[in-house]
């Protein structure tokens, strides 16, 4: 194939206008990805002797975390914030909305906007918002609330904590899991639920053998993305519990920031990191596979 | 439409019965928690908790603006993020388009790094990210303090600074927002006919006038949502202004919120609850005109 002149100065000025966007991705993410697994073979710190004078310490980083209860909690914590909040609690509510919003009911806007506005709410305001739904014993909103229908009020942030910043994450993510869903649903073929109601099936049957097969693929692409943005969130979980108590909500991308800026070890915090950023990129080739992208 | 689930001839009226309470329930779930923010900032005398105000009051919005910084979180707010939207919405109208029109080797591996780069959790890169920025940010000191003396050169470094200065939150804050943003541009170039460029080209218009007379106009829709969602998610953002920030001077509303939080024992929630809501409302509003592009958006990886 002969290129001209002008097509190589075509691709050459395509380049340039890409290069800025570029430069800021390579200084400021991959570089960062790269020298954090760099620093995790090292026991860099923020302070002490270690911090003048990092010396390189080969595997020690990822053999302490194997012996490290702290850092098999965080996964646990972690793994089980992602399946409650996520894959299950995201994920229902927004397919309940999906489904009924998709009916001609009256203040159907209204709902949508509504559902929607917990996603707009910024992490910190999110996280202040739900203190003063949980925190205060009796007082507290929720405490009220099952008052009024006779069981006992607890403290909820202290009592069930776990719990309760998975609620809080659910309640984040709904809008989410609803638009992805509903943009499922809107690709069946609305012939295919008139063939069925034909053949005289129930609503039930309609939903466990049409809906959720066609939706299939969607679900999965809505499971691996959402798993992957639930594993990063930090400024609202921060806001509420800290980690705390205990360690109950000590997710994993608090583990690293507790390790790295308030143990100031950041050798070890990096081998955290990596971890972290292993299994992020796990979920996204599965996600990038299963897309399927015509890039 | 009646597709499916609880639609049941002879029983039409409850399967609406059910869908309405359905959805109020969690519409219910979903806007209780936003009563406190709205109730407590209009209340003389707010609690944590959520009260009816006995005492309906805007002292607590005066007091954000005239006993503490208010204003100046929000300009730093509006500053740091308005110029990170910017640059995003510069950055990737031309990168989209180069993306979109280019058929080079880099096409096809850039794209699929730009998708993986949008997994990688933030937390798990900010130490290494800050180790960076302090090594930019001392050469970068030394070169100022070579032309100005000590005081100058602060005051300098706060505008241009990696650590503790704007210019280094914007950068960051804007390479996080890019990938998505570059996405979005580049699905969107992909949707526009050639035939305007190459009538462009025809007539002898350089690459430069091509962006300026063709392509800006044209792309203007794919822009604002690029901008509206990269605005959002910066505006929310907690983790960079914390690690990168620490001059009072340049606090931003994130962290002048979580600060007048840790005050534990002075807790005014009142004040809170008024910053909280100044800090809400430019991320509602941002999200009622991104609305219409939300779908397309968050689909549009799902039905490639």
């Amino acid at each position: 194939m002969v290129r001209s002149t002008y097509e190589k100065r075509v691709a050459r000025q395509l380049l340039l206008i890409l290069s800025p966007s570029l430069l800021l991705l390579i200084a400021f993410v991959i570089y960062p990805a790269v020298y954090s697994v760099y620093l995790s073979f090292t026991n860099e710190a923020l302070t002490g002797a270690a911090a003048l004078n990092p010396r390189f310490v080969g595997l020690r980083n990822y053999s302490r975390l194997l012996h490290d209860a702290k850092f098999w909690n965080s996964l646990l914590v972690t793994f089980l914030f992602v399946v409650g909040s996520a894959i299950i609690g995201q994920f229902v509510l927004g397919l309940i909305s999906a489904i009924l919003l998709r009916r001609n009911l009256a203040f159907k806007q209204l709902f949508s906007s509504i559902i929607l506005l917990p996603n707009a709410a910024p992490e910190v305001v999110a996280g202040f918002m739900w203190i003063s739904m949980l925190a205060g014993g009796e007082n507290a909103t929720l405490s009220r609330i099952v008052m009024f229908f006779g069981m006992t009020p607890t403290d909820w942030l202290q009592t069930f904590p776990l719990t309760m910043i998975i609620v809080v994450n659910t309640w984040r993510g709904i809008a989410t899991a609803m638009i992805l869903l509903t943009a499922g649903l809107s690709t069946i073929p609305k012939e295919v639920f008139e063939a069925a109601r034909m053949d005289g099936a129930n609503p039930s049957q309609i939903f466990r053998r049409i809906t959720l097969p066609l939706m299939m693929p969607t679900i999965l692409l809505y499971m691996l993305i959402s798993a992957v943005s639930t594993i990063a969130v930090f400024g609202l979980v921060y806001a509420l519990t800290r980690g705390g108590p205990g360690g109950a909500t000590e997710v994993i991308s608090i583990y690293i920031y507790n390790q790295s800026f308030t143990a100031f070890q950041l050798g070890y915090g990096a081998a955290v990191a990596v971890v972290a950023l292993v299994i992020s990129l796990v979920l996204g080739i599965a996600y990038v596979r299963a897309m399927k992208v015509q890039v | 439409m009646t597709d499916f689930a609880l639609d049941k001839p002879g029983k039409s009226r409850r399967p609406d019965l059910m869908a309405y309470a359905t959805l109020s329930l969690i519409s219910a779930f979903c806007a209780v928690p936003f009563f406190w923010v709205l109730l407590a900032s209009l209340d003389g005398n707010a609690q944590l908790f959520l009260s009816w105000p006995r005492e309906w009051t805007l002292n607590n919005y005066v007091r954000v603006f005239a006993e503490e910084d208010g204003a100046r979180w929000v300009f730093n707010s509006l500053f740091v993020v308005g110029s990170a939207t910017l640059l995003v919405m510069v950055l990737a109208g031309l990168g989209g388009y180069a993306l979109s029109r280019t058929r080079a080797w880099w096409k096809q591996p850039f794209l699929y790094a730009i998708l993986l780069i949008r997994v990688l959790p933030p937390t798990a890169l900010v130490v290494p990210l800050y180790k960076i920025l302090l090594t930019l940010n001392n050469i970068e000191g030394n070169l100022v303090r070579i032309f100005v003396g000590g005081d100058t050169a602060r005051a300098i470094m706060r505008w241009i600074g990696f650590i503790d200065g704007y210019l280094g939150l914007i950068l960051v804050l804007a390479t996080m927002q890019l990938p998505l943003a570059l996405w979005i541009m580049k699905t969107f170039f992909d949707g526009l006919p050639r035939d305007y460029e190459e009538a462009a080209v025809m007539d002898g218009a350089t690459m430069l006038q091509r962006i300026r007379r063709v392509l800006i106009p044209l792309a203007l829709p794919g822009l604002a949502a690029a901008g509206l969602f990269a605005f959002i998610s910066a505006w929310g953002d907690f983790l960079l202004p914390l690690i990168l920030l620490s001059s009072p001077e340049l606090q931003t509303l994130p962290l002048g919120l979580f600060r007048a939080f840790l005050r534990v024992n002075t807790i005014d929630y009142g004040f809170l609850a008024a910053l909280a809501f100044i800090y809400l409302m430019p991320a509602v509003i941002a999200f009622g005109f991104a609305r219409r592009f939300l779908v397309q958006t968050f689909s549009g990886g799902v039905k490639g």
